[in-house]
């Protein structure tokens, strides 16, 4: 254990803030799909990859900037989302007790079929810019995770306004109060749910071209980033959206704090071990309800 | 009733004098593998069925308990020489022990977050066993000696002898043990907790000592599986003992066969293990496998939610129905 210096102890702590940006963006659909569905998407890491991917073809074949690659990524990964939820989600009988296992068993199909046709060779997407550094002050930030936060916060503001200002957003909202009592005051709960399955996808659309540019990946990778953004969610607060910023906040600045003081090697299970202990104190997380769900 | 019970037990019979017989007449190495590896499927899924079927609590996380059985035993065995077949059944004590304690702390969240809760559990153990690599040598993983007793090394054509009866020794035990708790008090109140926690704990039931009690059960015979398996192999890394899908293939596999029967997991097993094995040998090397997998797990979920025992069981009980009303009028 060595102790930083102030200067570095700074810089980390911008790393991390800005690595739980892009938490945040790629907790955010799966803590809204839960909120509405009471569905567990555990495919969410396998839809980013295959984001990611999308991402990678379209550079290594055209060119396209990863970031404006989104316009093209999203519509697809909403549509795929859309279609998920209508055609095999809401056919379960029992979505509480069971949506874990469908979407795990959704997420090694996926992860099986994009080892088969992009194998497992370790992949990044290195734009021009992707090795440049801002100088600001005497701190350095690179220019991928910069434009990474940004794009987080954009598409979390863009979330934000459809929650809070459109009538879709507002039907999401009645859906994640009281399921039975939205339908009774006329929502269409099965449409909400299947517009607010592509939303969500569609936000994991954007994470995976942010991942694309900042971290390497292959197919197998899936399973990191799930269980990193599950135990996100766990820690905000299943379904909660501020909730799921926070935690994602804190455990991006943790982590790159053991990296710099402890070793990196240990800076994954930091995620973990804050989640258990937070669960022993608040077993609902830091800003989810107490709900009795039946599982 | 009393002839289909008689039946039952023929059948039962039948089944372990086969098993018994099993590598006596099946000579082929590659056969014998399968068969241990089925069996060690069915404890594995039998005793995760204990806390996830009886008790309804989904655990994707007791692959962390199977490996940590596998290294407790590889390390008491490089250290101490102790043998791994007698080793084990005491070294998952330690298991359970560890698992009581998880189980208390990650039994305070319900359905969705426990899930999380205990796939986070095998991350934290497999990060663990790769970054305390002076015990457990890291990412290069722990060897064992090859397999053998007092001193003489098994031969090649025996090796696999040993390994199927001790399997077939925990597979009794734990269908026993499964058996047993199925038939008490306590696997009541683990089957009301089930079906409805709050009325559970409003009869009298101290529920969170019931789930981390099951808990703690299902690991012990984790921990033994993991054990046994570790010598079997002579070879463990943290990638590949602390894996997640090994949670979910038992987890599918309960799901199969019939989650909370007694019998539907060891059914589910006989079914998934061979059929696995012949899908990698099939598409190995490729992740069709994978994908094959997924599609099962699928398709099973969706189309058959209660699993193959059940379904038949229903199905019986229906066609009897219906005979006896014919012959009524």
């Amino acid at each position: 254990m060595t102790i930083p210096s102030t200067h570095l102890l700074i810089q980390t702590i911008i790393l991390g803030l800005l690595v739980g940006g892009v938490y945040a963006l790629m907790s955010s659909g799966l803590t809204l799909i839960f909120g509405v569905m009471r569905v567990i998407n555990v495919a969410h890491g396998a839809f980013l990859i295959l984001a990611a991917y999308l991402t990678y073809w379209l550079f290594q074949l055209t060119g396209l900037d990863p970031i404006i690659s989104i316009v093209l990524t999203a519509p697809v990964l909403f549509l795929i989302g859309w279609g998920v939820q209508r055609y095999v989600l809401s056919r379960l009988e029992n979505p509480e007790r069971s949506s874990v296992l469908v979407t795990f068993a959704l997420a090694i199909t996926m992860e099986g079929l994009m080892g088969t046709f992009w194998k497992t060779t370790i992949r990044s997407v290195k734009p021009e810019y992707a090795s440049e550094v801002i100088k600001f002050m005497t701190y350095r930030i690179p220019v991928t995770r910069l434009i990474g936060f940004g794009a987080a916060l954009l598409v979390l503001l863009i979330l934000y306004i459809i929650l809070q200002r459109t009538n879709l957003g507002r039907a999401i909202r009645a859906t994640i109060q009281d399921r039975n009592a939205a339908q009774l005051i006329g929502v269409n709960v099965q449409a909400v749910s299947a517009m607010t399955f592509g939303i969500g996808i569609a936000t994991a659309a954007v994470g995976g071209s942010l991942l694309s540019m900042i971290y390497s990946f292959n197919a197998p990778s899936q399973t990191d980033w799930i269980t990193r953004i599950l135990s996100i969610i766990v820690l905000g607060g299943m379904g909660s959206l501020p909730g799921a910023f926070i935690a994602a906040i804190i455990l991006g600045v943790m982590e790159q704090l053991t990296a710099v003081t402890v070793t990196l090697y240990w800076s994954p299970i930091v995620f973990y071990l804050f989640l258990f202990l937070t669960l022993i104190i608040r077993p609902q997380g830091l800003m989810g309800e107490i709900v009795r769900e039946k599982a | 009733m009393k002839r289909i019970l008689f039946s039952n037990r023929v059948w039962l019979v039948i089944a372990f004098i086969a098993l018994l017989v099993y590598p006596l007449v099946q000579r082929s190495q590659y056969y014998q593998h399968v068969m241990i590896m089925t069996m060690m499927a069915a404890v594995l899924s039998s005793s995760w069925n204990i806390l996830g079927g009886y008790a309804g609590y989904t655990s994707l996380g007791h692959a962390a308990f199977f490996g940590l059985g596998g290294y407790l035993v590889a390390l008491a065995h490089n250290y101490y020489g102790w043998h791994p077949f007698v080793s084990t059944w005491f070294l998952a004590f330690i298991v359970m022990g560890v698992a009581l304690i998880l189980g208390w702390i990650s039994l305070r969240t319900h359905g969705s977050a426990f899930v999380v809760v205990t796939i986070a559990m095998v991350f934290i153990f497999r990060l663990v066993a790769l970054n305390l690599s002076d015990i457990t040598n890291g990412a290069r993983g722990l060897t064992q000696p090859r397999p053998g007793w007092g001193g003489v090394q098994w031969s090649p054509e025996f090796i696999k002898v040993p390994f199927h009866y001790i399997m077939l020794l925990l597979l009794c035990l734990t269908i026993f043990v499964s058996w047993r708790i199925r038939q008490s008090k306590f696997g009541l109140g683990l089957i009301a907790i089930r079906e409805d926690e709050g009325k559970a704990e409003a009869v009298g039931i101290n529920t969170m000592l019931y789930k981390v009690l099951a808990f703690g059960i299902s690991a012990y015979f984790m921990g033994v599986a993991g054990g046994i398996y570790s010598y079997f192999f002579t070879y463990i890394d943290p990638q590949f003992i602390f894996d997640v899908f090994t949670g979910v293939t038992m987890v599918l596999i309960a799901i199969l066969g019939g989650r909370g029967t007694l019998w539907g997991p060891v059914l589910g097993a006989f079914i998934m293990e061979p059929l696995g094995n012949w899908l990698i040998g099939t598409f190995g090397g490729t992740q069709i496998h994978l994908t094959i997998f997924g599609g099962i797990l699928l398709g099973v979920m969706l189309f058959m939610p209660q699993g193959i025992l059940p379904t038949i069981t229903n199905e019986i009980k229906r066609r009897a129905k219906a005979r006896t009303v014919q012959v009524q009028s």
